[in-house]
């Protein structure tokens, strides 16, 4: 069953420590939930989140993939209770970071402030992850990237409107002409 | 009691089983297939065949509650939400560990050919013989000549595409056409055979995949869903393959729900009469007659199956007068490479997802090679271009951030070592009778580790891996190493293996029982030793073999 076992692990060597969405999805989120509450307030705020990361260009963005729900399923059912907790209380945490960087809260900003509010999150975030121990907690704003990278390429829209899919290759060829701009292929 | 009387009976309907149905069945003789669980019908019950990412809840990963109700398939890969039903459920199967080892199986018809890797090589005369040469464990009674023209009859049914490469110590075979390597594989294909003198090889796996139409299968369709089941055959199962051949004779009569506890025996006689049968939905007790018996229940459950059989002759059960049943369980070591960038190659990418990897045979101990621990290994992997998983330096949030995703990162190139591990009469199994299982039954212990002999191989594994890819050119080479936990090769072998002695073996070189004659092992509990390459082409072939021995005998009258 080697193809499976080496993508894994191969994955695993790329992306290292890296800030990647791939990793919880591949690792397959260890686990132990209660069951948590996101309110649709909640899942609306994740979803600006989602879009500040991957908006809406000439293709579909996070909110058209709907990563705010993808987010609050995959917490539920996927994340540790001490994930579960870092995360709900990133929320705040976010907001809270807004209000000191753009002197509003995140909902509020324009687009702008929304982006330069993440940009800063982000080095943050890369920042801590790069200092801490593999036993620490993570960063909130790790978990909301890894989530809407994972979310938005492997949902329909990601994965064929913004990436490549065919559902039926018919064929492989090693050896397949690419020249700049063409999409990456959805694996999934 | 209802009792009903059979030709053959085969216990299991895995690529062993399945394979024992078809060829017994097309010698004519009236089968019964016996499958401990539910039936699965090919394409019918594929039932998230055609289901892509999006349509899984969580995207194809495991719950919190999955974790909680499999506690050994938590422990790789095979936990996931898209085939979980494909696998055994844990807490209705407990087993002991005296030491880790991760079994994950599959009970239901087709067993784990529905969810195999499908890589398809060849023994060679490097490892039949090396038990007798080197006096590890007991030489093997069968030679490549024996089985090369079975390799060749099972190829042509199963449908293997690989790509002729002349190597000794991985044999050539009946294949379709191979599959493409990509760009960079063929790249670092060229460096290494320049690197290393022509002494070690990348080449094409050899994959059960049908790359062309083959025996009224469509073929592969470069979908790599392989085990999620294949709507369109694309790969050889008991389902797709061995089981319609097997129906169309009209011989077959295939049972689910069917865990076979025992094998009845007649001491006087000194042959096994039929089996017993705990059918798993009602708990009814039922026994079923047989002049022939194959036992295809899966390297472990076989033994099981054996340990638990006249026992009123043997304590230990069929085939423990040789002191060596439950003995030498083997697997392969994996969990252990290297991987890296590959510079250039920016216009070329790959069309299609190539349910196969690239192989590096054994080149250890090969020739005049000689290191210090008997063996090999060979390396698994690919080289393909990042997806959107690729980092993006420049820009971290945003449109811009998201165009760099959704183009194609660099090529990466990775491989993991498969290991031979020695036969080694401490690793074994035996009865736990303190556990029950769901169905009241005792379980096996598992007691195995890796050895000596295994760890240093390890090493070579490691620093091999990065030595090759750092001579082919590829970049920012870096070495993983997982702790080898047995079991997670999935390639459970030995345990009833076949010897030229019965004191010391279980199975004569016709896969026979030594103290019933009318009993066959054909999967991998037979094997005396583990060689690198995956197994179960040569259970394929030992399994036909087997069969075309077994009704020969009984036309003789010899059973």
């Amino acid at each position: 069953m080697m193809n499976r076992r080496e993508a894994l692990s191969r994955v695993a060597i790329l992306t290292g420590g890296a800030v990647l969405g791939a990793e919880a999805f591949l690792s397959g989120c260890k686990t132990n939930s209660k069951g948590i509450s996101l309110s649709k307030d909640d899942v609306a705020f994740l979803d600006e989140v989602a879009e500040t990361i991957i908006p809406k260009t000439a293709t579909p963005g996070a909110k058209d993939a709907k990563v705010g729900e993808f987010m609050k399923i995959m917490v539920n059912d996927c994340y540790e209770t001490k994930d579960q907790t870092i995360f709900i209380e990133g929320i705040k945490k976010l907001d809270e970071a807004s209000k000191k960087l753009n002197s509003k809260g995140f909902m509020e900003s324009t687009p702008e402030q929304r982006k330069a509010l993440l940009v800063s999150l982000d080095k943050e975030a890369k920042e801590y992850q790069k200092a801490a121990k593999p036993e620490d907690p993570k960063h909130y704003f790790t978990m909301f990237k890894q989530l809407t990278l994972s979310g938005f390429f492997t949902s329909e829209v990601g994965a064929t409107k913004a990436l490549r899919y065919v559902a039926v290759p018919g064929k492989f060829v090693g050896s397949y002409p690419y020249k700049k701009g063409d999409k990456a292929w959805a694996t999934s | 009691m209802a009792e009903q009387q059979y030709d053959a009976i085969v216990v299991g309907s895995g690529i062993s089983g399945g394979w024992a149905a078809k060829e017994l069945t097309e010698k004519g003789l009236k089968v019964l297939m016996l499958e401990r669980g539910r039936n699965i019908e090919h394409i019918k019950d594929y039932v998230n065949a055609n289901k892509e990412a999006w349509d899984h809840p969580h995207r194809g990963g495991r719950t919190q509650q999955m974790i909680q109700d499999y506690p050994v398939l938590k422990r790789d890969y095979p936990l996931n939400e898209t085939n979980l039903d494909y696998w055994c459920v844990d807490k209705e199967s407990p087993y002991t560990e005296t030491k880790r080892f991760d079994w994950f199986r599959g009970y239901h018809v087709g067993g784990r050919s529905l969810m195999w890797g499908r890589q398809s090589y060849r023994w060679s005369d490097l490892d039949f013989e090396a038990n007798g040469k080197e006096g590890v464990g007991v030489d093997w009674p069968v030679r490549y000549k024996d089985i090369a023209p079975w390799y060749d009859y099972v190829e042509k049914f199963a449908g293997i595409s690989g790509n002729r490469d002349g190597l000794a110590v991985l044999p050539d075979g009946q294949f379709l056409p191979p599959m493409d390597l990509t760009c960079v594989e063929k790249d670092v294909a060229e460096r290494i055979k320049k690197e290393f003198k022509g002494e070690r090889h990348l080449i094409i796996g050899r994959t059960a995949n049908i790359t062309v139409p083959h025996g009224g299968r469509p073929g592969c369709q470069f979908r790599n869903k392989c085990w999620l089941g294949c709507p369109f055959g694309g790969y050889f199962s008991t389902q797709s393959s061995t089981l319609p051949a097997a129906m169309a004779t009209g011989n077959l009569t295939l049972r689910p729900w069917s865990i076979v506890t025992e094998i009845k025996y007649d001491k006087d006689k000194k042959r096994a009469t039929g089996v017993t049968v705990l059918d798993a939905e009602t708990n009814k007790t039922i026994e079923y007659k047989a002049k022939i018996i194959f036992v295809n229940a899966s390297t472990l459950n076989s033994t099981w199956i054996l340990m638990n059989s006249a026992t009123d002759v043997w304590e230990g059960g069929l085939g423990s007068s040789s002191n060596a049943l439950g003995k030498n369980l083997m697997d392969h070591h994996l969990g252990i490479g290297a991987g890296g960038l590959v510079e250039g190659y920016e216009d070329q990418y790959t069309f299609g997802r190539r349910a196969n990897g690239f192989y590096i045979p054994r080149f250890r101990n090969v020739g005049n090679d000689k290191r210090d621990y008997l063996r090999g290994f060979g390396y698994q992997g690919g080289g393909t271009r990042q997806g959107w998983q690729h980092e993006v330096a420049e820009f971290s949030i945003g449109a811009e951030f998201k165009e760099a995703l959704t183009e194609p990162g660099v090529w990466t190139i990775g491989m993991g070592g498969f290991g031979e591990m020695l036969p080694d009469p401490t690793n074994k199994v035996t009865l736990d009778k303190t556990v029950k299982d769901k169905w009241g039954l005792n379980v096996l212990n598992i007691d195995c580790e890796l050895k000596e002999n295994e760890h240093k191989m390890r090493k070579d594994i490691l620093a091999d891996a990065q030595e090759m890819l750092e001579k082919a050119g590829v970049k920012n080479v870096q070495a993983h190493e997982g702790d080898g936990t047995p079991g997670r090769g999935i390639h459970e072998m030995g345990t009833a293996r076949m010897g030229k002695d019965p004191k010391t073996s279980v199975l004569n070189g016709n896969n026979q029982v030594w103290d019933a004659p009318n009993v066959f092992v054909t999967d991998g509990a037979f094997m005396a030793s583990a060689s690198c390459v995956n197994p179960s082409l040569t259970y394929m072939a030992f399994t036909a073999r087997a069969v075309d021995f077994a009704v020969s005998e009984l036309k003789k009258g010899n059973l």
